[in-house]
């Protein structure tokens, strides 16, 4: 099961989801946007974890369940792992990968313009583009892990790019 | 050689979202209903076994009279339960994971609400097939 696209179609077909979201269905509303944007990518996650756990045994605990998040669900998404999990221990996950495959695309220096506020509001309004394309990749975690049976809630992180942060909070 | 079969599967909520009678027996009204009533008094029983094994295939879990139920859970938690009187744990593990397939196919439908019945007619040949192959 499971035919495979270009990864062009897939890049071109994220970029014109968050761009038709944002500028056309929900213009000036980005809450309600990315809202719709986190809800299809839960959907998304909620069937792709189905179907890559065909294959192999149940997780015992919540653990595993990251785990296989970071090793196999990863590798089969974004031809990688992720490079980094850090945990406390209650409940809160870190996801670190140092090279997210959809936002290598995006450009992440802007050339100094005209004085230090301009580029400040620049690089805000550069920081919300991006964020809104991180939408997809948390609904995508967030569902993979509701069908796992883990409750939770992700966000992203994105100070030091093209390294990107996922923040997995388990709803005890 | 006649069997009775009965088969269904069960979300996570503990919801019924399949149900077939796929022995090759003659059906009669009554055992309908009490293979049904069966299959969910062993609910709770899969409920205490599923965490106790990472395997996916449950083999008979239960009995009554000469009728075996076994379970099949998915990582979501959903269960295929099926009640038989054969003892072919090769072919009923065949069927589970091929009904497992139909099903993984059934939730790609974006269109279709995980947790709620398989209402498609597909689904069901298809299911009555792979029974009348593997039991």
């Amino acid at each position: 099961m499971g035919r495979e696209v270009s990864e062009s179609c897939i890049d071109s077909l994220l970029t014109e989801m968050v761009s038709t979201y944002c500028n056309r269905f929900y213009a000036n509303k980005p809450e309600l946007a990315a809202r719709r944007i986190e809800a299809i990518g839960y959907q998304v996650g909620h069937q792709l974890s189905e179907r890559y756990t065909l294959e192999r045994p149940r997780f015992s605990d919540h653990l595993e369940a990251i785990k296989f998040i970071c090793k196999d669900f990863w590798s089969v998404l974004f031809k990688k792992q992720i490079d980094n999990l850090k945990t406390n221990h209650r409940g809160t996950f870190v996801l670190q990968d140092n090279r997210f495959r959809w936002l290598t695309r995006m450009s992440i220096d802007l050339s100094p313009k005209n004085g230090a506020s301009e580029e400040a509001s620049i690089m805000a309004d550069n920081k919300g583009v991006q964020s809104m394309h991180l939408y997809f990749p948390c609904g995508i975690i967030r569902g993979a892990l509701s069908n796992l049976g883990i409750p939770c809630a992700v966000s992203a992180d994105i100070s030091n790019l093209p390294a990107c942060s996922f923040v997995v909070r388990i709803k005890a | 050689m006649t069997t009775t079969a009965c088969f269904i599967i069960v979300s996570r909520n503990d919801i019924p979202i399949y149900e077939a009678e796929v022995g090759s027996a003659a059906k009669r009204e009554d055992a309908a209903q009490l293979h049904q009533f069966i299959l969910h008094a062993a609910l709770d029983i899969v409920q205490d076994l599923a965490w106790t094994t990472s395997a996916m295939f449950l083999k008979a879990i239960d009995r009554f009279n000469d009728l075996v139920v076994s379970v099949y859970v998915t990582a979501g938690h959903t269960r295929f339960m099926l009640l038989h009187d054969s003892r072919n744990d090769d072919g009923i593990k065949s069927f589970f994971q091929e009904v497992h397939e139909l099903y993984i196919k059934i939730l790609l439908n974006p269109l279709y609400l995980p947790g709620s019945r398989i209402t498609s007619s597909h689904f069901d040949t298809k299911v009555r097939a792979l029974a009348r192959k593997y039991l």
